[in-house]
């Protein structure tokens, strides 16, 4: 059955996983982008995506892209399977079933 | 965890805008910046053929070589400078659309050939209709609302000049009438759908 997730569902981590939802299977999402797309602060960013890498939902990855640090973030397999059945918990909700 | 029918309506929303949101950005970062250099391509192609019509095939191959190094030009400098994703992937799917572009004019020029003697006209609508229904099938894949109506418009745009123009102005025709949806859209694309 269908359970509801209390580590997705709250707002800003629900759009994180929501953005990287949007994205190909293996694709990773840049973290200045994440940021100005979300419209969260550097802070609030980082602790959103700590909770989620610690429920293992996502992966971050950091490396230097032309000697600069660039941080990036990309959904496991176990993020995937979970925001889908948040999503299946929160239809069930609106059928009332 | 328990939350109302509301609370479940509204986080459905935000997961909606969001996605949307993502992929609209990421069309606005990556597409948008194509469509404008190969809207300018079209308008100065067609021009040039109005214009110029003995230099046609100059116009065309130089004008496609330039708008081929613009695009690539621009995606190197675009990876320099940060993209807003990372694909391992990338390098594949490249490749993909190198081959898929090189087996579109290898089948056109198949085509031709089978087709010929055509005149200039019908050469030139049924390249342009053919590079238009590329773009309607792959927006059809991709799931790019944006790409299969766009393609869909300027197919009017040539059935249009090929049946209704007179023929001395069909060039100009599809100068103005099909570039401008294609460099529009471009625009519209970076300026508003940006994050």
């Amino acid at each position: 059955m269908a359970q509801l997730n209390n580590i997705i569902h709250q707002p800003a981590r629900l759009q994180i996983m929501s953005a990287l939802m949007a994205l190909d299977n293996n694709e990773l999402a840049d973290f200045t982008y994440l940021k100005k797309l979300l419209k969260l602060t550097d802070g609030n960013l980082g602790a959103h995506l700590a909770k989620l890498e610690e429920a293992d939902y996502i992966k971050i990855e950091k490396t230097f892209v032309d000697r600069k640090p660039k941080t990036y973030i990309k959904l496991t397999g176990k993020g995937r399977d979970a925001f889908a059945e948040h999503i299946k918990a929160l239809k069930k909700i609106i059928k009332g079933a | 965890m328990n939350i109302s029918k509301e609370d479940a309506e509204q986080s459905l929303t935000l997961i909606e805008q969001t996605t949307r949101q993502t992929t609209k950005s990421l069309i606005a970062s990556y597409e948008s910046i194509t469509l404008i250099i190969w809207g300018f391509v079209w308008l100065i192609a067609f021009l040039g053929t109005h214009f110029f019509l003995k230099w046609v095939w100059l116009i065309w191959m130089s004008l496609c070589f330039v708008g081929f190094l613009t695009s690539f030009l621009f995606y190197y400098f675009r990876y320099r400078a940060g993209t807003p994703t990372k694909n391992p992937e990338a390098g594949k799917i490249g490749r993909k659309y190198f081959w898929y572009w090189v087996i579109l004019f290898i089948y056109l020029s198949i085509w031709l050939k089978i087709l010929s003697p055509i005149s200039g006209l019908k050469t030139n609508a049924f390249i342009c209709s053919v590079i238009m229904f590329s773009w309607v099938t792959s927006g059809i894949w991709s799931g790019s609302t944006y790409l299969v109506l766009l393609g869909s418009i300027v197919t009017a745009v040539i059935l249009t000049g090929f049946y209704l123009i007179p023929i001395s102005y069909y060039s100009l025709w599809m100068a103005l009438a099909g570039s401008l949806p294609i460099i529009a859209t471009g625009l519209y694309i970076k300026l508003r759908w940006r994050q």
